[in-house]
């Protein structure tokens, strides 16, 4: 009881120093103190984004347009996506390259199960002709489940791209670069190999939806999936101990297994998330240009690993967040 | 300290964005149509060969002298790009798009995007895959211009098997085979080549993605495995100096007479071919007529902004023809190559 009450006291004496620190500290700041707490600010991004964005209203009216900002944000969700599972790699002190290829082959292998019809002309001479697809199109054409088989068909060959480079980077330490520079070069060739470099087309209209469709004219699907997986990201690592062990691994990967942390499976994790997220994330790009196309996430590498960057996650690890400001 | 730095970093990009911002000084007034001014975007692939850069600096010119306000747009080669730079200029009351597409398919959702938004858009040069949504395509009949160089190619060719009893070995570089241009040419060339079926060993076939680098490579391997290729016709003029690149150093960069002369040919008919051609390294070249195409784009846009026709639906095609050694005096300044190298 004694005890209880001498901890109630600390406690309490504690709490009561906190809040006179507080004061203290509160009549000390200068404005010199407040502008450099808004510059070192982990949201610095987000308050210059707002301050670039109210400045240029005034020059460019038209930016605050409805039409605008939909279609500002409407490039931009896909984007988020792949970069939030970037953002997972990132914080090992890792790189996931790969992502550029798994966004172009799982782009080839989920459309072509769902397209409707193939020119025999340009198709023939492919590996995927006559066991796969023909004229009439692929497994799953005119099928009502076509879109969500093939949508998931994608996240499962991203996820099995993405642990396959985690297992090389965690189980032989091979430097994550290379692992998934290799991966990269593979997959961005097989997918041109598997379509002789054609798109495909002739995609449900229900899936063009995915990329251009409003739920009640205001919200895009692209936006719910994007904030969806934004928000599975940030509650993995703001709210679960598995975002610790990546915190730690990343900033400290031999303390980390000293302490317990299984940071072998932490890193499949990270690697497998942001394969996931590439495939998502190729799922909007290809229902956004109504295509399958070998070639999509190609020149994508510097947006995703930048948007990672200046949304505030560190390239040496153990520090970043997933927010909706990495969009910028 | 080094938070700071990133941080001045940070805000040095967004400083430079907002910069990058202001509007550019369009060029307007001053022109000498009287109409209200009209905003029309180019969006263009890249500028790569002198085909398209010759494009891009007719098109620009000319709107701008007649006052139009021009919104460039330059995507690289990247197809989701081309749909983002035209969604923005969607968003910014543009009356018109020209279009030079990525590829065919990429046309066809280009399209799609512009005819929800009620702008109409003329197809440049590269036809759409499909006949799906409504646009104003202006191309080259590349098939038939293909065949037409071809044809000469192969009268040369047929000359110098009856001298040397040797049947030659054809080889095509082949474009992009997203782009319709691209087989259109592949199929120009085939149906030359089967009229005389019997001079010739089996077609070589170059994967080149429209692409120096990626030509190159497929060139000099199939130049190292079939060493007898006497006959190249290139899917595109820009492609020469690549050829040259490869069997330069194999001693088969020689002029016409020469006994290890390659029959050689190529299409769209710039400055760099019709060099070689009058220097007697090339024996003809299918020409696009790049002022017919230009002005009947330019004509075909303005025309439909000023009507307030959203979705007109219309190919236009220029016939195209073959500048050939034969036909060198007679046609030499009609290829729009030599006459922009004149002007120049």
């Amino acid at each position: 009881m004694k005890i209880t009450s001498l901890a109630f006291k600390r406690i309490q004496g504690g709490y009561n120093m906190g809040v006179f620190r507080t004061k203290t500290q509160k009549k000390k700041k200068s404005v010199r103190q407040i502008l450099q707490g808004a510059f070192l600010s982990e949201y610095f991004i987000l308050y210059l984004t707002i301050v670039c964005f109210v400045c240029v209203i005034p020059f460019v009216p038209k930016i605050i347009t409805r039409s605008n900002l939909l279609n500002v944000m409407s490039n931009l969700w896909p984007l988020l996506v792949v970069a939030v599972g970037q953002t997972f790699v990132l914080l090992l002190g890792g790189i996931d390259l790969s992502q550029v290829s798994i966004i172009g082959v799982t782009s080839v292998l989920g459309t072509v199960l769902m397209s409707n019809s193939f020119n025999e002309d340009i198709f023939a001479s492919t590996p995927l002709w006559g066991w796969l697809i023909g004229p009439e199109g692929g497994p799953m054409a005119d099928s009502a489940a076509a879109i969500p088989v093939c949508i998931l068909a994608m996240l499962l060959i991203g996820t099995l791209i993405g642990i396959f480079n985690g297992f090389f980077v965690a189980q032989y330490k091979m430097p994550p670069f290379m692992v998934t520079l290799v991966t990269q070069m593979f997959y961005l060739n097989f997918a041109i190999f598997l379509t002789q470099s054609r798109n495909v087309m002739g995609l449900p209209d229900g899936f063009k939806q995915l990329g251009k469709g409003y739920i009640g004219g205001i919200i895009p699907y692209a936006a719910i999936l994007a904030l969806l997986i934004t928000m599975i990201g940030y509650f993995i690592l703001d709210r679960l101990v598995l975002g610790k062990w990546i915190y730690a691994t990343g900033a400290n990967e031999t303390a980390s297994l000293v302490s317990g942390v299984p940071t072998k499976k932490v890193t499949v994790f990270c690697y497998a998330f942001s394969g996931f997220c590439a495939a998502a994330g190729s799922a909007i790009y290809s229902a956004r240009l109504n295509m399958g196309r070998p070639t999509l996430g190609e020149d994508l590498t510097m947006d995703i690993v930048g948007a990672a960057v200046l949304g505030g996650t560190s390239l040496l690890g153990g520090k970043g967040k997933v927010c909706l400001w990495n969009l910028p | 300290m080094k938070k700071l730095l990133s941080v001045m970093l940070a805000t040095a990009i967004m400083m430079t964005m907002l910069i990058g911002c202001a509007d550019e000084k369009q060029s307007s007034g001053g022109g000498e149509s009287d109409s209200k001014e009209l905003t029309i975007a180019f969006s263009f692939e890249d500028l790569e060969t002198e085909f398209w850069v010759a494009a891009h600096e007719i098109i620009t010119d000319t709107l701008k002298k007649e006052g139009y306000k021009v919104i460039e747009l330059n995507c690289q080669g990247d197809a989701n790009k081309q749909l983002e730079q035209v969604n923005d200029a969607l968003t910014q009351e543009i009356d018109g798009i020209i279009m030079i597409p990525v590829d065919g398919d990429t046309a066809v959702t280009v399209t799609a995007a512009a005819n929800e938004s009620d702008v109409p858009i003329v197809v440049f040069n590269r036809p759409p895959t499909s006949d799906e949504g409504n646009n104003i395509t202006v191309v080259c009949d590349n098939a038939t211009t293909a065949e037409a160089t071809v044809d000469y190619m192969v009268e040369q060719a047929k000359a110098k098997y009856e001298k040397t009893s040797k049947k030659l070995t054809p080889c095509i570089l082949v474009g992009d085979l997203g782009d319709p241009n691209a087989i259109e040419r592949k199929n120009g060339f085939y149906a030359a080549i089967e009229k005389e079926a019997g001079i010739f060993n089996d077609v070589i076939e170059v994967p080149t993605e429209w692409d120096a680098a990626t030509a190159l490579a497929n060139l000099q391997s199939a130049v190292q495995a079939n060493p007898d290729i006497d006959f190249i016709f290139s899917s595109s003029d820009f492609l020469f100096p690549t050829i040259q690149s490869v069997v330069e150093p194999l001693g088969k960069w020689q002029k016409i007479g020469d006994e290890n002369h390659i029959i050689l040919g190529g299409l769209d008919g710039d400055a760099t071919a019709g060099k070689l051609i009058d220097e007697g390294y090339v024996d003809g070249t299918g020409v696009q007529d790049l002022f017919f195409e230009t002005e009947e784009a330019l004509k075909a846009i303005v025309e439909a902004a000023q009507n307030g026709e959203t979705d007109p639906d219309e190919v236009i095609k220029d016939p195209g023809f073959a500048l050939t050694q034969g036909n060198l005096e007679e046609k030499r300044m009609d290829m729009w190559g030599n006459a922009v190298g004149a002007e120049q």
